[in-house]
């Protein structure tokens, strides 16, 4: 019951915090398009006035791009410079705005304020910060420890047993997600008791993450599952939709721009169904220390 | 005693020269070498013991001083070899993982031990510590129609698989193992201004060149061997020696080299295409995969069969060699090859198929055309590799023929085009080298690429069924002989004259020159476009970018400035598009290093084209071969809402 009651609690509180998602949302199509659109401009005086594009009617062709020659290596490499820029730059963004997110959360009421949001985003900032980072830390522990350690070794015998690598990294991996999902869970509470609490300390929040993630966790974790499901059966949706679209006019142009969009906001709602059910998950199994350090 | 020599003579006459018919009707070849082979594998020392008669007929008019056997096992011998001098650190340090191959008992018909006149010799580099050809004073010359008869005991040690011939654990791939005379060229034949023996040595960058032979090969292998060849199985029982092995009668007729493998973990398939029976031996964990071999088979067997000729023989053999052999992937052996594939490779990745296709394709240029690949190894790997492109483009999509998926298509020929045009070593050498003075890595651009890019750009010019029908003639000219290079461009001087008149000129000489032995570039290009407004005293003002349609009551000069920027020059179609929407398609012969086409009228350029369908492919740049008063953004802008969409959710899902 808890399960179902905090999974559709979580969808409410998410609808409710739809102005939050849209923040989130614009600075992210902000943040790329710092890369993306001088890129696209780079691109298109390398082209010139030449009628190849022509070529990249049916998607991306690589004589296009290899006869690009010298401009394309430049290219590539600030794609990739720039690309590693804005994955920093958007974790921490993603970071703040996390904080006004799951503050906004919280709230019963449909009010929002801009102001506040941002307010709680600083607010809880450093400690969100925190909590990313090692949790982060420790989804990069386990990758290297769960899927390199293991495909570097069946790298090596892959040479005498068939199929060897993709045995290992089909294990590896599936391993690997359940275990990131019982992190998510424990970042979720972790941020979810910092925006409750009084004082919010961020190794404290730890600790109470991953206290309610073993006290609740047949709860706790299906839920999860089941968000992360959808989550994986929407992206998998994603990836079938936009490669297969190849408008040719101006129109279908911005047609393409307000549904891949319209996409990435209900990937953010996703996301912030599984804050906002995390949330109402905690709510309905109070710790005695966590009730003390309410406010 | 005399009598009874005769009789174990003529004896063995007829068993090793074969003169019964099994495999086809008809020889196809001359069949100027044969061997009758017993081999026995031993898995403990993995060595392979046999015992070798062979023949060499003499149909030159020389007289024939010497015999030459290729010794290839033994460039697996030691550091010192020629191939490893020519790719230092391609042998491997362990003893056990060398290979080699000793002549214990050498002799002539009449029971002479040649061993004490035969020696190494180094005819392409004079290393002595090069030991891949042998050179065997004969007894008694070979005259004109003479046969020389020998019989070798050998023992070749298999190693570690290496150039497609080795061991692994329990799998065998053994190639190149028996001692295989070189070819005699007499007077006349390719570029031989008198007789001699091409026998060259093995290197690093290089392959074979044999005569069309009959093999009668038999061989004995543990019981639990899967075992597959090159030849039509005979029969197969329980060894006499060893209950725990069995003997495999093969027999293959005019095929110009054998080879087999034998591992325990094979699954078998077999399948036909018109009477040409199929067997491909692949792991038990590919098995979901022989649908998919069988398939790019049957494609190819159909394809070359329409454009150049049929398949001369009844049987076929597919290797897809396990994870553990996987070196020994991608070869040819005329009626076996190896594939090259992998665990669950997706049904997107058209990679088992196109090695499938190309291995396939040599059956034709080196099986049937036996072409010599130390000396002009474009006229396989090259040939081969655009007819490889062109069966991949009709099978499976013209676009996406090697990778088909919604994120990504690529045809196997622009991989083929982008590895010359991009490559940085284009312009080092011509195809008139032999394969090993290709320098700095040039050898498979060389080789494969170059020679697929200009074949292409061949067919633009003279039409694909022009091109079919030089490739029909070639077959029918030079099937089970020894054609040079200057054979193909022979026969293609022939149909081109036969079919286009002299459209082209006398000769297609001028195109070999530049592409096939030249070292230039190709590069045409639209410098400028203009649009200038005829003023009432006939001068024009200049306006490049016309903004609104031109009204009938205006008259325009419009050029367009089209440039060879490289030194090759083909002829060339050059499609003009005015903006009343009228087309004008030019022929620019493409010799002069700039040409302007020049319209007065009441209409303006608004794009030109040179090579519109991209039929010059060695052009090293196609972006600037068109130019548009009106770009298309509309490409560039979707590209870039697709890299942000990408972007967002890459940023999304790695924050937590």
């Amino acid at each position: 019951m808890k399960l179902l009651s905090s999974l559709k609690s979580g969808f409410i509180r998410s609808a409710r915090a739809w102005r939050g998602i849209m923040i989130m949302w614009l600075s992210s199509l902000m943040l790329v398009s710092l890369v993306a659109i001088p890129l696209k401009h780079a691109l298109k005086t390398d082209l010139g006035n030449s009628m190849i594009t022509e070529k990249l009617a049916h998607g991306i062709n690589i004589e296009v791009f290899a006869d690009l020659g010298s401009s394309f290596r430049n290219l590539g490499s600030y794609f990739i410079s720039g690309f590693m820029l804005i994955i920093l730059i958007g974790f921490i963004i993603n970071v703040f705005l996390t904080g006004g997110l799951f503050s906004n959360l919280r709230k019963s009421s449909l009010s929002f304020s801009i102001q506040e949001y941002l307010q709680a985003s600083a607010k809880y900032f450093l400690p969100f910060l925190i909590v990313s980072v090692f949790i982060s830390i420790i989804i990069l522990f386990l990758f290297i420890l769960i899927c390199l350690i293991p495909l570097s070794i069946a790298v090596q015998a892959a040479a005498s047993v068939e199929g060897a690598l993709l045995k290992t990294a089909i294990v590896s991996g599936s391993v690997y997600l359940l275990l990131v999902a019982i992190l998510l869970q424990v970042a979720d509470y972790s941020r979810a008791w910092l925006v409750s609490s009084a004082r919010p300390q961020s190794l404290k929040a730890l600790g109470f993450g991953f206290k309610y993630t073993f006290r609740t966790f047949p709860s706790s974790y299906s839920l999860v599952l089941i968000i992360l499901l959808v989550q994986f059966l929407f992206g998998w949706l994603v990836l079938h939709i936009i490669p297969g679209i190849k408008p040719t006019g101006e129109i279908g142009i911005i047609m393409l721009f307000v549904l891949s969009q319209s996409l990435f906001v209900i990937k953010i709602y996703l996301k912030t169904w599984r804050f906002g059910s995390m949330t109402n998950m905690m709510e309905l199994n109070p710790l005695e220390s966590s009730r003390s350090e309410s406010r | 005693m005399k009598r009874i020599s005769i009789i174990t003579l003529l004896l063995f006459v007829t068993l090793v020269s074969g003169k019964a018919q099994i495999i086809n009707k008809t020889h196809l070849s001359p069949r100027q070498t044969g061997y009758t082979i017993e081999a026995r594998l031993n898995t403990e020392s993995k060595t392979v013991n046999g015992d070798m008669k062979a023949f060499w007929v003499n149909l030159s008019t020389d007289t024939v001083s010497d015999i030459r056997l290729h010794m290839y096992m033994n460039a697996f011998k030691n550091r010192l070899s020629t191939l490893n001098q020519e790719s230092p650190g391609y042998l491997s340090f362990k003893n056990s993982e060398k290979g080699s191959i000793e002549i214990k008992t050498f002799t002539d018909k009449l029971g002479n031990d040649l061993s004490r006149v035969m020696k190494y010799i180094s005819p392409d580099d004079g290393n002595p510590n090069d030991q891949t050809v042998l050179k065997v004073i004969l007894p008694r010359p070979a005259k004109p129609g003479d046969t020389v008869f020998i019989n070798i005991g050998f023992e070749t040690r298999l190693p570690a698989v290496i150039r497609r011939t080795g061991y692994s654990g329990d799998f065998y791939f053994v190639a190149q193992w028996f001692p295989k005379f070189g070819v005699y060229e007499s007077k006349g034949m390719r570029y031989a201004s008198e007789g001699a023996w091409n026998c060259h040595q093995f290197h690093a960058n290089s392959e074979f060149y044999s005569n069309h032979s009959l093999y009668k090969v038999r061989i004995t292998v543990p019981k639990n061997y899967v075992v597959g060849s090159g030849g039509l199985e005979m029969s197969e029982k329980e060894s006499e020696k060893d209950p725990g092995e069995k003997t495999i009668d093969y027999r293959a007729e005019d095929i110009v080299d054998f080879a087999w493998t034998a591992w325990p973990g094979y699954s078998v398939f077999t399948d036909k295409w018109k009477n040409v029976n199929i067997r491909l031996l692949l792991p038990y964990e590919r098995r979901e995969q022989a649908e998919r071999q069988f398939k790019a088979v049957k494609n190819a067997l159909e394809y070359f069969d329409i454009n150049v000729g049929s398949y001369p023989w009844p049987y076929l053999t597919i290797v897809d060699p396990p994870s553990i052999g996987d070196g020994a992937g991608g070869m040819e052996y005329t009626t076996l090859f190896t594939s090259s594939s992998l665990y669950m490779v997706p049904a997107f990745l058209h990679l088992p198929e196109l090695v499938t296709i190309h291995e396939f394709g040599h059956a034709y240029f080196m099986g049937i055309m036996a072409s010599n690949e130390f000396e002009e190894p474009w006229l396989d790997e090259g040939v081969n590799s655009f007819w490889e492109e062109r069966i991949m483009d009709h099978y499976y999509g013209e676009n996406s023929s090697l990778i088909d998926n919604p994120f990504l298509k690529i045809a196997d020929k622009s991989l083929g085009r982008l590895n010359y045009v991009h490559s940085e070593g284009r312009q080092n050498v011509s195809n008139k080298e032999y394969s090993w003075n290709y320098p700095h890595g040039t050898y498979s651009m060389m080789s494969y690429n170059k020679t697929s890019t200009w074949l292409h750009t061949l067919m633009g010019i003279i039409g694909e069924e022009t091109t079919n029908e030089i490739f029909r003639e070639y077959y029918k000219r030079w099937a089970f002989k020894h054609p040079s290079g200057q054979d193909f461009v022979n026969v293609v001087n022939d149909v081109v004259a036969r079919t286009k008149g002299s459209k082209f000129g006398p000769d297609m000489n001028w195109f070999f020159e530049q592409t096939l032995y030249g070292t230039g570039l190709c590069d045409y290009k639209v410098a400028n476009i203009y649009n200038n407004k005829i003023e009432s005293d006939g001068i024009g003002n200049k306006e490049t970018q016309p903004k609104e349609k031109a009204s009938a009551s205006e008259e325009y000069r419009s050029v367009a400035e089209l440039e060879r920027a490289g030194e090759v020059m083909l002829p060339v179609d050059v499609l003009i598009h005015f903006n009343n929407g009228e087309e004008v398609t030019e022929s620019w012969n493409g010799k002069s290093r700039f040409k302007d086409f020049e319209y007065r009228g009441a209409r303006k350029i608004e794009w030109v084209k040179i090579d519109p369908e991209f039929k010059i492919r060695m052009d090293i740049n196609y972006i600037n071969n068109s130019m548009t008063v009106h770009p298309d953004q509309v490409p560039l802008r979707r590209l870039a809402n697709k890299l942000i969409t990408f972007m967002q959710f890459f940023i999304s899902f790695i924050s937590l």
